[in-house]
């Protein structure tokens, strides 16, 4: 019988099914190993709180990256020495 | 060949090469929640730069190159106070400024008047932000930018692996890593 080998995920792919399942990646059955995983290991479970924290927090500060275009003209500003070459 | 790990044990030096792709997004944010505008966050930003460029000799290695740009956009983002008070004369005037030695209190007050949540709130998330940014400054480039595709950007992993020829596996591991020193690194002030 291999059905609970089958069943188990070790600390790393534990770790690694729940930043998937940060990103919504993770299927289900990943995420019942999961489960499964960390109804067992403390050290996993802190992981996977601190990870579920660290989200929250992102999705909180709200980043607003800056694009890659307008990186490219703030390059090209830089170069010719002026500001004025986008408008 | 700069180090990437240790910058704060040498001397301050100026980069300018690498100032858009460092900094952008840390000035940007900066920047955004005192404007309210893309376009006019943006135009200061150049502007700093330049600003930036046209006075490297007045860099004393005293303080971070970034601490440094950042006085410079302080300054360009008051300019620009200025001239849109000057523009609208009227129309901000029930607005209460003080003279110019409060300039930053004076900033604070736009940034409290802008919002649609609490003042304190909105204070709160950019604050974190910017850690957040700092943090992201502390890892490798290509690992900051490969997590800030992934999580800010939110791009999908099919197209990240693509642009940076590496496996999904390699991916997740990537992005393991720069959470668990993001978490770190936030640790002692967010969580
Ligand atoms: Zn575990």
């Amino acid at each position: 019988m291999k059905g609970i080998s089958i069943m188990k995920l070790s600390c790393t792919e534990a770790a690694s099914v729940c930043n998937k399942a940060e990103y919504k990646e993770a299927n289900l059955r990943e995420k019942l190993r999961l489960r499964l995983h960390l109804f067992f290991c403390k050290t996993c479970k802190d992981y996977h709180q601190n990870n579920r924290k660290l989200t929250g927090l992102i999705k909180k500060a709200d980043i607003k990256p800056c694009s890659a275009e307008q990186k490219e003209i703030f390059k090209q500003h830089m170069k010719n020495g002026s500001s004025k070459t986008s408008k | 060949m700069r180090e990437a790990n240790h910058p704060k044990m040498e001397e301050n030096q100026l980069d300018p090469e690498k100032w858009v792709d460092r900094y952008s997004d840390y000035l940007f944010n900066y920047t955004i929640v005192r404007v309210n505008d893309r376009e006019v966050a943006n135009d200061i930003i150049s502007e700093t730069f330049l600003a930036g460029l046209n006075s490297m000799k007045n860099f004393k290695g005293e303080a971070s190159e970034r601490t440094w740009l950042i006085s410079i956009l302080k300054r360009k983002i008051i300019d620009h106070y200025r001239k849109s008070n000057s523009n609208k004369g009227q129309a901000e005037l029930k607005m209460n400024f003080p003279d110019s030695e409060n300039e930053g209190d004076w900033l604070e007050e736009r940034v409290a008047d802008l919002s649609d949540m609490t003042a304190e709130d909105q204070m709160e998330n950019r604050e974190l932000g910017l850690a957040i940014l700092d943090c992201l400054d502390q890892l490798n480039e290509k690992q900051a930018k490969i997590f800030k595709m992934k999580t800010i950007d939110g791009l999908d992993t099919e197209t990240i692996c693509n642009e940076f020829n590496i496996s999904p596996s390699n991916l997740w591991v990537i992005i393991h890593r720069a959470r668990t020193s993001l978490a770190k690194c936030l640790e002692k002030n967010w969580f």
